[in-house]
């Protein structure tokens, strides 16, 4: 031991190349060291869920700042580089994600562009929010201006998600999540498309409070009563199939001497007594020569010509009375020009052409008009109208159903309901003459159905 | 340390060859070894130097620097010691012969 003493003090020459050595190690492998220290550390981070990372070696320390999620997610990260073989200490740049309060995020749809901005909680549930808006709006720019805060109200993706599925059904409009409560506004890309948001908005998760501002292109029906051609062309939307039928069955009773076109589309978004409007307004159509109707949303507007002068002011009076409650009836009826008189023979001609087309209805059993035979009514009152020095006898049939006094009695005030129609047209009351013959003159036999529709009926007999 | 030394061993081999060599030759050198005073001074040097590395105190490269000095240096006096004891009984048993 004492020898290794006395040699070590002769050391000493070894040590001038040994600095040079050090001086040529250090030279070379600062570079490379800090490279792979750099390299491991990012490696360790790579399951930590931070943002911003920033890794860089001086030496064997590593500076590293990043922004976490959570103080528990930060304290890991910096524990993991800590921990990376080689490294001799962490210079700790970490810091939380600034909280938002209230926490907010954005889509807005305009029509060249999808811009996504506010907080979103997490960068995998960024890149989420962006991957469904490409997967909605494909072919569209989107604009990412999101920035990640702490503060997300629980199931925030979810609501997102659910929410960008939605604006893909507007044309231009804006949702916002400000903490738990919702805000869609804009206008809908196709009718129904606000009913269909309204729908699905009740699937978001609970504790979400909704504000649903969208609104609809107008829900649009139309009718066209062309004369010249004799059709009535439907077109525009209607809720379902079933209205679909019954508007269409309707018009069918209402235009005898018209053709139905029918190119109505089914559609959601319908204004609420849809039905019913449409089917008064198509009756006070059916008393035009020629006419439009148009609803939009809850306005109806009718125009066209009147047959008579009578007829142009109760339409116009009587279309906008009883609608339901939001609805408008604008009617701008003008009078047809009188067509020219004509001899009793040619107006018993008219009359019977008329009633070879369409048969005056009654309520079942009653002496009621029906409102589907208004518009055979007012055409049978022009005719009227053409031979005014001609008496008339009104003339009403039964079938043979029920006992043949109520029969007689019920052809009877039908008959008088017709003439009191025609009166109020303007007429003096005493060129009509009303009788009744109950079921006394069938004109086909009673034992069907279709037999006892056609002995049902009211005549027109043209005397001089 | 494990990868100071897996990362440096080429250096590191280097110095123990290096120091090796001196430990060889040092044992029939006949120059002037260093006086026991300076032997102190450097002593107190080198621990000074090993208290700064383990407290971290010097930062970043340097800090670096002086960690691979310390380690090379430290093997250094490994390879000497090795290298004189082996040289040691190399010049004895041929003492011993003649």
């Amino acid at each position: 031991m004492r020898g290794l003493f006395r040699w070590s003090s002769k050391w000493w020459p070894g040590v001038i190349p040994l600095a040079v050595l050090w001086a040529i190690a250090a030279w070379t492998t600062t570079v490379p060291l800090e490279a792979d220290l750099t390299a491991h550390a990012t490696a360790a981070l790579k399951d930590s869920v931070l943002d911003k990372t920033v890794i860089s070696a001086a030496g064997r320390d590593i500076t590293f700042s990043a922004e976490a999620f959570s103080e528990q997610g930060r304290s890991n990260a910096v524990a993991s580089v800590e921990t990376v073989p080689g490294v001799r200490q962490v210079n700790d740049g970490t810091t939380l994600v600034p909280e938002a309060k209230p926490f907010v995020w954005t889509i807005e749809r305009d029509v060249a562009k999808v811009t996504l901005s506010g907080s979103t909680p997490l960068p995998v549930v960024k890149s989420k929010l962006l991957d469904a808006a490409r997967a909605t709006f494909s072919g569209i720019e989107i604009a990412d201006q999101m920035n990640l805060s702490r503060g997300a109200p629980p199931r925030f993706e979810a609501a997102a998600v659910l929410l960008i599925n939605q604006i893909g059904r507007l044309k231009n409009g804006k949702v916002t999540i400000s903490d738990a409560t919702v805000n869609l506004s804009g206008m809908a890309r196709e009718l129904g498309g606000r009913e269909a948001i309204a729908a699905a908005l009740k699937n978001l998760p609970e504790g979400y409070s909704v504000a649903n501002e969208v609104h609809a292109p107008p829900y649009i029906f139309e009718a066209n009563k062309d004369p010249v051609a004799a059709t009535l062309t439907l077109t525009g939307y209607v809720p379902d199939n079933a209205v679909h039928a019954a508007i269409v069955a309707s018009a069918g009773r209402k235009f005898f001497g018209e053709k139905v076109v029918d190119k109505l589309k089914a559609s959601l978004g319908a204004p609420t007594g849809f039905d019913g409007v449409v089917t008064r307004a198509l009756g006070a159509l059916s008393r035009l020569s020629t006419g439009t109707l148009v609803v939009s949303d809850r306005e109806v507007n009718l125009s066209g010509d009147a047959l008579y002068d009578a007829a142009g002011n109760q339409i116009r009076t009587n279309l906008p009375k009883d609608l339901p409650q939001g609805w408008q009836a604008k009617a701008e009826v003008s009078v047809k020009p009188a067509a020219a008189p004509v001899d009793s023979t040619v107006c018993q001609q008219l009359f019977a052409d008329l009633l070879g087309k369409g048969t005056i209805r009654f309520e079942s059993g009653r002496a009621t008009l029906d409102s589907d035979s208004v518009g055979l009514l007012d055409r049978l009152t022009e005719t009227a109208l053409r031979c005014p020095a001609a008496t008339i006898e009104i003339v009403g049939h039964t079938d043979s159903d029920g006992d043949d006094s109520f029969n007689q009695s019920l052809s009877e005030r039908r008959a008088q309901a017709v003439a009191d129609y025609l009166v109020k047209a303007g007429m003096p009351a005493d060129r009509f003459k009303p009788m009744g013959y109950g079921s006394a003159q069938p004109i086909a036999a009673n034992d069907t159905d279709e037999g006892k529709a056609k002995n049902r009926r009211i005549d027109f007999i043209v005397r001089q | 340390m494990v990868y100071l030394a897996m990362f440096h061993w080429g250096w590191l081999l280097a110095s123990l060859l290096l120091g090796l060599a001196m430990g060889w030759i040092a044992v029939v050198h006949r120059g002037r070894g260093v006086s026991k005073k300076t032997t102190r001074w450097l002593s107190v040097l080198a621990v000074a130097l090993i208290a700064a590395a383990l407290t971290r105190v010097v930062p970043g490269r340097f800090g670096y620097w002086l960690d691979l000095g310390l380690v090379m240096f430290a093997i250094y006096l490994v390879g000497c010691a090795i290298g004189s004891w082996l040289r040691d009984r190399v010049v004895s048993r041929q003492a011993a012969v003649s």
